[in-house]
């Protein structure tokens, strides 16, 4: 066993070697699938970032009528909680959203000075509510402007927040179905890749493989090398793809964060290192193994 | 007991028949030259030999079993007792003299030190202990026909098909070959040289089947070449 072992490395070795333009044609070629993988991996992880952050930021608040007592909207809030599609409601009362709205307002010295001129607390009490799913929000919506308290409610906010709503619904299910897509497309563009090129390899190759089964050697006899070759090059090739995505995560990171600030991909880059490494490393191998078997076998049954 | 025979063989491609019902038989040790024009199906034969082609009709004996009937798995057997020497050579052009010897022998499953002592050995009985790590580009035709011829001495065959070996080769190294597989024959190892070169066969002095159109026109011993 060790001697088979040997000899498949020592040939394996050998045949990368001294075919070195076309190893490092493949390597190159698969070193290109890997990348599109990687970027699927991380365009898949930002996109779905992307909703979460959007549907983390989504909320409803309802507004009431200055009048309505505290004790009102809590039997309201109580009232919600049993809900199924309502995630969490907050009560927020009048003084605390005044002293939400000066906090963020400290800048803005025009403001400061007008609410100081009115002397008296402007806002009203609301309850921001989290649904479930986002697909709740109109659902939501629409039970309140028909619930029993309708008539304490301001509603001129909810009418504004439903077209955000619906409009953050298409983002999120374009992006999840968008990415679906891509997904699907770029897999199939890089397995096409990478076994186009090792087929081609093996095709350069197809006299030695003649000449050995002519000498008697038998088809695992031959085929091993070649198979391990192909590992090699799967390997050498996702060694490669994540150096070459260090420094562009580290270029890109900083630029995408300027637009969306919740999304890093540096840092799901570094958290999920050796996930992204190992599944490259997985797919790389498993294709260039895979890709040499299909294209030998046809050699070898010849 | 033959080491070969062939029953009523016949073989056609697209209809065309191109061997018509031959029969022969080939003793352990023997020298046979196949003779006849380009085309006349000698290749053909030899490669039913090894099983690279299949007879349309008839059958072929290789030391009493029939190849017809042998499972895939045991062509690769069956090619390790027959030895090809080809007029292009066939060596891997990625291995060097050395390798090209030692791979013949790994596949015959021989063990590491054997194969380390005896390869260098043989490249030497073929006059090449110099050449042993030189690529097939980086020797001449001779050498490379000796290489092969090694490679062949390493599996240590029952017998030897030699397919035009003196084919591409000038005079002297056409007659190194001759002599290198004469030399093997006197060993014990049987030889079917399948040749047109008519100045080799009447020198051989050894038994001639003489192939025209198909058919065997002549079986002699001691026969010489008189197409």
């Amino acid at each position: 066993m060790f001697v088979i072992l040997k000899r498949i490395f020592r040939t394996a070795w050998q045949g990368l070697i001294r075919n070195n333009w076309l190893s490092i044609a493949c390597i190159s070629m698969l070193t290109i699938s890997l990348m599109i993988l990687g970027s699927i991996l991380i365009f898949n992880n930002v996109s779905h970032n992307l909703i979460d952050v959007l549907e983390e930021k989504m909320d409803v608040s309802i507004y009431f009528n200055r009048e309505v007592p505290e004790e009102d909207i809590l039997k309201i809030r109580n009232e919600l909680i049993g809900n199924d599609k309502i995630a969490k409601i907050e009560y927020v009362s009048q003084e605390e959203a005044l002293k939400r709205f000066e906090e963020k307002s400290s800048q803005n010295q025009t403001i400061m000075k007008a609410l100081e001129e009115l002397g008296e607390n402007p806002l009203v009490a609301f309850l921001s509510i989290k649904a479930k799913d986002t697909s709740y929000y109109s659902e939501i919506i629409e039970e309140v402007n028909n619930s029993s308290f309708k008539d304490k409610l301001m509603t001129v906010g909810l009418a504004e927040n439903q077209r955000v709503i619906e409009r953050i619904n298409a983002l999120s299910k374009g992006i999840k179905f968008g990415s679906f897509f891509i997904i699907i497309i770029a897999t199939i563009l890089s397995v096409l890749i990478s076994f186009n090129t090792i087929r081609m390899a093996i095709y350069s190759l197809r006299g030695e493989i003649e000449i050995m089964k002519l000498v008697g050697a038998s088809n695992w006899f031959i085929r091993g090398p070649f198979l391990l070759e192909g590992a090699i090059y799967g390997l050498t090739a996702s060694v490669l793809a994540i150096v070459i995505f260090m420094p562009l995560v580290i270029w890109i990171s900083p630029k995408l964060e300027t637009f969306v600030s919740e999304i890093s991909i540096s840092s799901y880059f570094w958290s999920h290192f050796w996930f992204i490494f190992g599944i490259q490393t997985l797919f790389g191998i498993g294709l260039g193994m895979i890709a040499g078997f299909w294209a030998m076998n046809k050699y070898l049954k010849a | 007991m033959s080491l070969v025979y062939f029953k009523n063989v016949s073989k056609a491609y697209n209809g065309s028949l191109i061997l018509d019902n031959v029969s022969f038989k080939i003793e352990p040790g023997e020298f046979v030259s196949l003779v006849g024009r380009s085309g006349v199906g000698k290749t053909t034969l030899l490669k039913m030999l090894i099983k690279e082609e299949a007879p349309t009709k008839g059958r072929i004996f290789f030391n009493e079993k029939d190849i017809n009937k042998i499972k895939p798995t045991e062509v690769t057997l069956l090619r390790r007792k027959i030895g090809m020497v080809f007029q292009d050579f066939k060596l891997l052009t990625q291995k060097t003299a050395y390798e090209n010897v030692a791979f013949a022998m790994e596949v015959a499953g021989y063990p590491e030190n054997m194969i380390k002592k005896d390869a260098p050995e043989l490249l030497k009985l073929v006059n090449l202990e110099s050449r042993a790590n030189n690529f097939p580009f980086q020797l001449s035709a001779g050498e490379k026909q000796r290489v092969v011829i090694a490679r062949v001495l390493a599996q240590r065959p029952e017998l030897i098909l030699a397919d035009e070996p003196t084919g591409d080769l000038d005079p002297i190294n056409t007659w190194e070959i001759i002599k290198l597989i004469t030399k093997i024959n006197e060993l014990g190892t049987a030889i079917i040289l399948a040749t047109h070169n008519k100045e080799v066969i009447n020198t051989l002095n050894k038994r001639v089947i003489s192939i025209d159109s198909g058919k065997i026109i002549r079986d002699e011993e001691e026969g010489r070449y008189l197409i």
